[in-house]
């Protein structure tokens, strides 16, 4: 029998509201399947269903309807709860604490102790690059750096699926860049991840399929690939081609029966390629410039 | 991409139903939490209370003197204890609920249960501490005092009958090793308080709501047989009333059985047994109230 990693089917979660019988479907019969090793992103508008989903399948909530399972244990199994890290929405973990103490806090919930515990925090630390910052409280660390840490938390009793809540939200290019490497990383480990975004384009590069949530329901899933490519587009990219060289194109072009160019002119880097760009030269310059002290 | 090569990772070792550690860590995150906090400060002033109390004194006599701080003290480390257990208890897990922070506790391998046991033994250990320090920090307060009166006494000349009287009357208002009694007695007390709270919190999600609604309880809770007197005499004493009765005198601790305390402070005997009877009551009802908090905290969606 092959096991999913996550198993969702026709779940529907609905929130009384106030008084009354008012009430807000959140999900209304939603069904998927995340397959072990696979990273898999929910994607959708705020206030469609994300994190209700993602709390259902954590055992924080329970479902109105239908039933969600993590690598075949019903959700509300606490031995399910060893299987899964979780970083919530916009998490704050205690201010007083340090990084270290922190990952180690979590890690004793785990039941990891002693010098076990020790060799884990120190890996935890250098693989989200918190190293330098392991000794300091997290009230005074950013916001990237807590999403950071708080991806460590979840690593902490090495589970096999990582659930992840708007792990980019609010955070700025660079470090939204540095947690979608740390997501690659993860994949390359063999970790599941089920990860939800309301920004397409910050998960687009790190999902292996993606399911789009609109009020509660499932409209579209697959590979990410197959759903945005327009299919019958073809796009090509030249570096220092002359002017005969296009000329030529053009007339190949020209000569084949219902084909045409759409669109010619200079690709545009990204706002925030260029933004990466800048800051990864600006920190290149300055380690030179401090070779260069050392060695002076 | 490798997709092959990418072996799944194996499955997570068992977990065991219950576990002693994990409520311990959770305690002591909540001490260092709560130490980080500064409560401790309040030690200080507490020292410096008793400073001012033991050296500014109107007193007419040595003995009354000695009782005066011997009340002050007391008074000082009751209230500390039921207001800081409280306050601390009403703060700590709504604070976690609102930052989310209980979401990456309750999503490791943690009952809810051993949550809340963890959160109200973390501020009863905190309790725990700063009363043992209080209660030295007055006994040696006392005897220093205590020390001093006599010296003077005897240094001051008159017949030997007389200072022997006045000897015996500063020793009786004095130190006594019953006092940790009375210090006991409120850390029992603020145990039976923060349990109160950890109920009412489960179900009320704001702070305020919790602190107010526990004061009042501690404050019902020592009225209690008058305010049960009183609705008899006032009532039909109907079936219904009484039902009403009955559910209020469960529901309501009876804070008036941990007043003996007063009685050691000012200068009573313990009555033998006392003491182990109190322990009993206070984990009966550590039981009932933590064992309703959980079913109320259960089925909490967040
Ligand atoms: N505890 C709750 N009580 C009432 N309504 C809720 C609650 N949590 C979420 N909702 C509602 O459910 C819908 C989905 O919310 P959510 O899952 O947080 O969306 P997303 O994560 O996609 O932004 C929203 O309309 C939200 O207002
Ligand atoms: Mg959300």
């Amino acid at each position: 029998m092959s096991e999913h990693a996550v198993e969702v089917n026709n779940l529907t979660k609905v929130f009384r509201t106030g008084i009354g019988n008012q009430y807000v479907v959140a999900v209304d019969n939603l069904s998927f399947r995340v397959e072990a090793g696979e990273v898999y992103g929910l994607i959708g508008p705020n206030g469609s269903g994300k994190s209700t989903t993602m709390k259902v399948v954590l055992g924080l909530m329970a479902a109105s309807k239908g039933e969600a399972k993590v690598f075949g244990l019903d959700s509300g199994d606490i031995r399910a709860r060893s299987e899964i890290g979780f970083l919530p929405e916009n998490p704050y973990f205690y201010k007083h604490l340090t990084g270290a103490e922190t990952l180690k806090f979590y890690g004793k919930l785990c039941g990891i102790r002693g010098k076990k515990l020790k060799a884990r925090v120190a890996e935890l630390l250098e693989i989200v690059g918190l190293e330098d910052a392991a000794r300091r409280r997290l009230g005074g660390y950013s916001k990237g750096m807590l999403q950071r840490i708080g991806l460590a938390q979840s690593l902490v009793q090495n589970p096999r699926l990582v659930i992840l809540d708007e792990p980019t939200a609010g955070v700025d290019p660079v470090g939204s860049r540095e947690i979608r490497d740390l997501i690659l990383r993860l994949k390359e480990e063999g970790y599941t991840v089920f990860l939800c975004s309301h920004l397409l384009e910050q998960v687009q590069e790190v999902c292996d399929r993606v399911g789009i949530i609109f009020e509660g329901r499932m409209r579209r899933e697959g590979k990410l690939e197959e759903l945005i490519k327009i299919e019958k587009q073809t796009a090509m990219t030249l570096e220092n081609a002359s002017p005969e060289l296009l000329a030529k194109i053009e007339g190949l072009v020209a000569s084949e029966e219902g084909a045409a160019i759409v669109e010619t002119g200079h690709p545009r880097t990204t706002l925030e390629r260029l933004f990466i760009q800048i800051a990864e030269r600006r920190s290149k310059e300055k380690a030179s410039a401090e070779k260069k002290e050392e060695a002076s | 991409m490798s997709d092959e090569a990418i072996t799944p990772r194996a499955p997570g070792k068992k977990i065991p139903i219950f576990s002693v550690t994990r409520v311990w860590t959770i305690a002591m995150s909540t001490v260092t939490q709560l130490v980080r906090m500064k409560t401790f400060y309040f030690l200080l002033a507490f020292a410096l209370l008793l400073l001012v109390v033991g050296n500014v004194s109107f007193a007419s006599s040595p003995a009354q003197a000695l009782s005066t701080l011997k009340k002050v003290s007391f008074g000082a480390i009751d209230l500390f204890a039921w207001l800081f257990a409280i306050v601390a208890t009403a703060l700590l897990i709504p604070r976690d609920i609102e930052d989310r922070t209980l979401y990456t506790i309750l999503s490791k391998p943690v009952r809810r249960g051993e949550y809340l046991l963890g959160k109200l033994a973390g501020v009863l250990v905190v309790i725990g501490v700063s009363l043992a320090v209080m209660f030295v920090i007055c006994s040696i307060m006392i005897i220093w005092k205590q020390v001093g009166y006599m010296a003077d006494e005897q240094a001051g000349g008159g017949r030997k009958e007389d200072i022997a009287a006045s000897l015996a009357l500063i020793a009786k208002n004095g130190f006594r090793i019953e006092l940790a009694a009375a210090a006991y007695a409120s850390f029992l007390k603020a145990a039976v308080v923060a349990a109160v709270t950890i109920l009412l919190s489960t179900f009320a999600s704001s702070s305020l709501f919790t602190i107010i609604i526990s004061i009042l309880v501690f404050l019902v809770g020592h009225a209690h047989s008058m305010a049960t007197d009183y609705w008899l005499r006032v009532t039909d004493n109907s079936m219904a009333v009484l039902m009403v009765l009955k559910i209020f005198k469960i529901v309501i601790p009876n804070f008036q059985l941990f007043s003996f305390s007063e009685g050691i402070v000012t200068g009573a005997a313990l009555a033998p047994g006392v003491l182990w009877q109190m322990t009993w009551l206070t984990a009966g009802y550590l039981v009932v109230f933590i064992f309703i908090s959980l079913i109320a905290f259960v089925d909490k969606e967040f």
